[in-house]
């Protein structure tokens, strides 16, 4: 099974789609498009209203208002086109890798002649081959990721949706799944991701969805995101010591820098990169001063710019 | 700190309504089953529904027939000509058969109480209330009886004598001390008989064998539908919706395989009376081999039913046990239900115990027919269909609008 599709074709379009629970809308007006061989990410706090979108681009929950198209035909909406790749692991432990790619293929409606040939072709395209008749029980997180995410492979899917495909699992393996899935959409396929692990997603995502109260709020890829809210502005970090003068602390605060809330002696400020500079230079000799790092603003930043708080207050 | 503990097991058990309804609602529910099949088997409560036939048909003997039917305690029925055949399929526990005129003199018993051998108790519970019913209400045929028995030995009574006799014999008819009077007098008037099987199989094995055959196909089942929790809560219904292959095939795979568990289950029950106990299993296998495959496929279905239902598995295993043990209780899985008051022997025909320990008793001890099984499969049958249409609808839905 292949699951190459001409890259730039939408593997999925979502237009103008709203939905509500009872009285209470969850999404309005949502646009959204996923092209072939093109990792997006959506991104936004609790109750933004990703799950929900998830949801609905799974077939879980049908629009109340617009539409979703999968497949880059734009025809009727097949869920042939779709794998899904949940936040658990979704998997049978005491079944082996292989065993687990073949239920999970053969449930996506493969041919019972094919499932053995787009089995071995999945622990390939993943690099399982190795593990291939252990079970899922016996391994470990990065491998029971690795093999959640093969799980939704089988049938070729044309659009792959992830839902925190690397919660949980150390770095070393978070890069390898993050290999993988540039892989995936080397191949063609469209990646549509929701994770909180931002700067995962500024590495390996080409365009990122905020959503915020049930809309998109920002979206672009990261490069141009950052570009457009912060321009040549750059993130500035100063960290005191607990006995400095409260001089020192005036003279930062009338730079435009504010404490960070959780962690009071942190300020943070965005400035422009001349003046950023400057005050640098200017407060180098202060004994009180632990720490003044200048630096371009990444994806954090701009969740704090759009959401007004820390991202990690919302893993 | 050891009250701490205790004080966390006990809001544990507070906010877990299943653990609850496990603790202080069942064994009270359970002792309540038992207690009205155990108080009604030691009294008059215990409604035993008898055939009655009267080959004689005499004053006496109609008089005899009309107090058994107003007799508490029997659910007394005219059934001439066939109370044997009726006691034999099932329909009554016992048949009082009166095929002699009750007289002084006879050469058999007179009543015939015909009993099935499953059921003995019930047969010997019918010819205690029959003979005290002649104690009670027709004394003077006792005491009758020995005044020709004595006239026999020592010649004829005069004629002051015999008019005494009657006179003292009308005296006993209308004396509503005659019970007093009369203790254990009336057994020669009453002959007991058990119908035997067509097979010659022990009653309690071909009743036990199904009994516990069904108490384990649900409990085996209900366990096993509980996967399905782990596969919603997991994600792996998720997935499965996301594609095109749905929830529908993995809720059919689960049911099949139940289905075939079940059988294997009981197979292995049935083999075990058969080998050991000479059940009649080989020639009576294809009507086995449907009732169980009908009875396994209930048990599947009624456990991926109440899987559905639950949203964790805890809660899946609380309700479980609950179930199980009301439906066998209730359906003749833990004593035959003929030794129930009436409401709750009715009650029993709700559940699929009742209609497949039925079905059992049927083909191995009343050697029925396909044409006297077919009620019991298809009511099987409906459960198990409707089951399946509602794990399968709610499965969908709790899927999709989770």
């Amino acid at each position: 099974m292949s699951s190459s599709s001409t890259p730039d074709l939408p593997v999925l379009q979502v237009e103008q789609v709203g939905f509500s629970y009872a009285d209470q809308a969850v999404l309005s007006s949502i646009d959204l498009q996923v092209p072939a061989g093109r990792i997006v990410g959506l991104v936004g706090p609790n109750g933004a209203g990703k799950s929900t979108l998830i949801r609905l681009v799974c077939g879980r929950l049908d629009p109340d208002r617009g539409r979703i198209v999968l497949g880059p035909d734009g025809a009727a909406r097949s869920h042939a086109t779709v794998g899904l790749v949940p936040q658990h692991i979704a998997l049978y432990p005491h079944l082996s890798v292989m065993e687990n790619i073949a239920f999970f293929t053969r449930m996506a409606g493969t041919p019972s002649r094919q499932v053995q040939s787009a089995t071995e072709s999945v622990l390939a395209r993943c690099d399982l081959e190795a593990v291939a008749h252990r079970r899922v029980g016996h391994l470990s997180g990065g491998w029971q990721r690795r093999v959640n995410i093969a799980c939704g492979l089988g049938h070729g899917p044309k659009l792959l949706v992830l839902d925190e495909p690397t919660v949980g699992i150390d770095p070393p393996a978070c890069d390898e799944i993050e290999q993988l899935l540039q892989r995936l959409a080397g191949e063609g396929m469209g990646l549509l991701i929701t994770s909180h692990d931002l700067d995962q997603l500024e590495r390996i995502a080409d365009t990122l969805a905020f959503l915020a109260e049930g809309r998109v709020v920002a979206t672009g890829s990261p490069r141009a995101l950052l570009e457009e809210f912060f321009g040549r502005r750059r993130e500035c970090r100063v960290r005191l010591q607990a006995d400095a003068a409260s001089e020192l602390i005036d003279r930062l605060e009338a730079n435009g820098f504010e404490r960070d809330r959780t962690d009071r002696g942190l300020l943070r400020a965005l400035l422009e990169q001349d003046r950023a500079e400057h005050l640098q230079a200017e407060l180098a000799d202060q004994d009180t001063l632990r720490e003044f790092a200048v630096r371009r603003p990444g994806l954090e930043a701009l969740w704090r710019r759009l959401y007004g708080d820390s991202p990690e207050r919302h893993v | 700190m050891i009250r701490a503990v205790a004080r966390v097991m006990w809001l544990g058990l507070l906010r877990d309504r299943g653990a609850l309804m496990l603790a202080f609602v069942l064994p009270p529910l359970l002792f309540f089953v038992f207690a009205e099949v155990f108080s009604a088997a030691a009294d008059e409560d215990l409604a035993l529904r008898v055939a009655l036939e009267d080959r004689v048909d005499t004053a006496l003997s109609r008089d005899i027939l009309g107090h058994l039917e107003a007799l508490e305690g029997l659910i007394a029925q005219r059934a001439d000509g066939n109370a044997a055949d009726r006691v034999r399929s099932g329909e009554f526990d016992a048949a009082i058969v009166i095929r002699d005129q009750p007289s002084a003199e006879f050469d058999r018993p007179p009543l015939l109480v015909i009993g099935d051998a499953s059921r003995s108790l019930a047969a010997a519970v019918v010819a205690g209330r029959v003979q005290r019913l002649l104690q009670t209400e027709f004394p003077a045929l006792e005491a009758g009886r020995s005044i020709a028995l004595v006239e026999a030995l020592a010649g004829p009574y005069t004629a002051a004598q015999s008019a005494a006799l009657n006179a003292a014999l009308a005296a006993m008819r209308e004396s509503a001390a005659a019970e007093e009077a009369q203790v254990d007098g009336n057994q020669g008037f009453i002959e007991q008989q058990l119908l035997a099987p067509a097979a010659g199989v022990d009653a309690g094995v071909s009743y036990y064998a199904g009994a516990v055959a069904i108490l384990f196909l649900l409990f085996s089942a209900f366990q096993g539908a509980i996967s399905l929790i782990d596969e919603r809560n997991s994600g792996i219904l998720d997935r499965l919706v996301a594609g095109p292959g749905r929830t529908h095939p993995l809720v059919l795979g689960k049911g099949l395989f139940l289905t075939f568990q079940g059988l294997a289950q009981a197979s292995l029950i049935f083999l075990l009376a058969w080998w050991i106990y000479g059940l009649d299993w080989t020639s009576r296998f294809g009507p086995w081999l449907l009732t169980t495959l009908l009875a396994a496929s209930v048990a599947a279905w009624l456990g991926l039913l109440l899987a559905s239902l639950c949203s964790t598995r805890q809660q899946a295993q609380t309700a479980s046990a609950f179930v199980v043990l009301i439906l066998s209780a209730v359906g003749g899985s833990m004593m035959p239900r003929f030794l129930m008051p009436g409401w709750l022997r009715e009650a029993g025909w709700l559940t699929p115990n009742a209609w497949a320990i039925e079905s059992w008793q049927d083909i191995f001890w009343r050697q029925a027919g396909v044409a006297d099984l077919a009620a019991g499969w298809l009511v099987l049958a409906g459960i198990a269909l409707v089951a399946m249409l509602a794990s399968l609808a709610l499965t969908a839905r709790m899927t999709l609008e989770k």
